[in-house]
């Protein structure tokens, strides 16, 4: 890779790079991780992003030194870290797009949830709001797509898929993803010194549980 | 100190979050770290302190101890108790006098910076108020009238004769030249739309706030299918929506999107989106990354001349 390579664009205090899969993305931001030229390293879902400080370095410096860091990338894919069990309430008052997305998939409102959370999903970067995490399911799917209008307001932990692609809420927000449930689980706390709950590259299941230990555990959570 | 009349939107904002974007925690911050880091040397504070970010509408403060302030920004006026005091210098107040910030007028941003520390909710390394999260600042929201502001009795020494230098003082407008860089979806399908953004004259539209700024204007030619694989945003960023009505982000503006960044304004001219209000006038200038820098520098050793060691964001 070299400063003029077209996979990499330069602005004038971060560069962009095009990576061919997630598995080099994950790869190339554990590589970046390790220089502290980089005032933040984001991960998109085909390319990554350096920031650095332009009193300190030229662009075209930054661009030179991202690609030596990422010349021979580990492709270390994160077994590491054991997968992620997500309990998911998928009970109607939490879903409102239940039968929508049903329809869609062509299956029954009732088998959603366990088609759902039989999927292994993949954490493939966190984005939108603090915590928000977009997931890829490793099954094809048929595109669902948005909501013609996006809601107003989304609760936090609501569940929203859109095909192969599902999303957690961290916060109540505006969003215009289905929603097929909630989960209980706080995705992002900022007491904790690892205030977000997911990180890219991990891998997640989603557990089917009732609306009563959905309301236990929010309980607990909040407590 | 007390919020007799807290304006449109106020709320504590300092230096940005920094080196958490891929958890998804935007910048946040002073949208005008200029006037913020002129406001914050008054009091003798380090530039990226907490202070006060008052937007387009008056706000007005009772102190309950004496104290001294500054007030650096877009205000049309300054008064305590109702006489007309300058900005660009430390102001003492005494206990319950009333502080009157003007409205915006040209700008769209006022920072009042207080020679106490301000208290003000951490996480991340930061303290400045993420609005739309709820986080950091005060209880992360917006400040309302009635709230009470706690601050430390503990004041750094104030020098009542530091005064802004007139060459350093921001000029205030609804006119604004923005030098942008080249985005990375600027290229092949998007080539000419760059050229053309810096051809037409663009206006703040209606929706404009922290988050991001609807460009007015003739509209760009946006492909069909102008969605792509989401990627890192940053402040300053140009994205190109499918309605050609380019989107400029602001400091909370998430941290990747969908759209194609058509364009960057470049690092030195970033603080000027903080006084960018409904009805400003906005005309980009291409420039390259490598002019930018050294944009940025020149401009940074000129405040450094005054503010010792500074970066803008």
């Amino acid at each position: 890779m070299s400063v003029h390579d077209p996979m990499i664009h330069i602005c004038d205090d971060w560069i962009s790079i095009k990576l061919p899969d997630w598995k080099t993305i994950l790869a190339a931001q554990n590589a970046l991780s390790a220089s502290n030229h980089w005032t933040e390293i984001v991960p998109g879902l085909d390319s990554i992003a350096v920031q650095f400080d332009p009193a300190l370095l030229s662009p075209d410096d930054a661009a030179r030194m991202a690609s030596d860091q990422m010349k021979n990338l580990t492709r270390v894919v994160s077994h590491s870290s054991a997968t992620v069990v997500i309990p998911v309430c998928y009970d109607a008052a939490l879903a409102p797009d239940r039968e929508y997305v049903a329809e869609k998939l062509g299956i029954a409102a009732a088998a959603l949830p366990s088609w759902h959370a039989s999927q292994l999903q993949r954490v493939a970067m966190l984005g939108f709001m603090p915590g928000f995490a977009y997931l890829e399911s490793e099954e094809e799917c048929h595109a669902i797509g948005r909501l013609a209008s996006p809601r107003q307001l989304v609760s936090a932990g609501s569940i929203g898929i859109i095909g192969g692609q599902s999303c957690i809420y961290s916060f109540d927000s505006p969003g215009g993803w289905p929603i097929i449930g909630r989960t209980p689980l706080r995705l992002f706390d900022p007491a904790k010194n690892q205030p977000a709950l997911l990180a890219s590259g991990q891998t997640v299941r989603f557990q089917s549980i009732t609306k009563d230990a959905f309301d236990n555990w929010q309980r607990e959570e909040n407590a | 100190m007390k919020v007799v009349k807290a304006g449109l939107q106020t709320t504590l904002q300092g230096a940005p979050f920094n080196g958490s974007r891929h958890l998804g925690m935007p910048a946040a911050g002073a949208a005008d770290c200029l006037s913020l880091a002129l406001a914050n040397f008054l009091v003798g504070k380090p530039c990226g302190e907490i202070a006060i970010e008052i937007t387009l509408t008056d706000a007005i403060f009772e102190f309950d101890e004496p104290c001294s302030i500054a007030v650096v920004g877009a205000a049309e006026y300054v008064r305590i108790n109702g006489h007309d005091h300058p900005q660009h210098q430390p102001l003492k107040l005494m206990a319950g006098e009333k502080l009157d910030i003007g409205p915006s007028r040209p700008g769209c941003r006022t920072y009042l910076a207080i020679a106490a520390e301000i208290h003000a909710d951490g996480l991340l390394g930061g303290q400045s108020t993420y609005l739309a999260a709820g986080l950091g600042g005060f209880h992360g929201r917006a400040i309302k009238a009635k709230d009470i502001i706690p601050f430390s009795q503990v004041a750094p020494a104030v020098d009542l004769d530091r005064i802004t230098p007139l060459n350093l003082r921001p000029h205030y407008s609804n006119n604004h030249v923005l030098r942008v860089t080249r985005g990375p979806e600027a290229v092949k399908a998007y080539e000419g739309v760059m050229d053309d953004l810096c051809l037409r004259p663009y206006a703040v539209g209606a929706r404009a706030n922290r988050m991001g700024i609807a460009l007015e204007g003739a509209p760009l030619s946006a492909s069909e299918s102008s969605n792509m694989p989401s990627a890192a945003v940053f402040s300053g960023t140009i994205q190109l929506p499918p309605s050609g009505q380019p989107y400029l982000l602001g400091p909370d503006a998430q941290t990747t999107g969908g759209y194609p960044r058509i364009a960057q304004i470049i690092r030195a001219d970033r603080h000027l989106i903080g006084q960018l209000g409904s009805g400003s006038r906005i005309q980009f200038v291409h420039t390259t990354a490598e002019r930018a820098i050294e944009i940025y520098r020149e401009k940074l050793s000129l405040l450094s001349s005054w503010l010792g060691q500074i970066n803008l964001w």
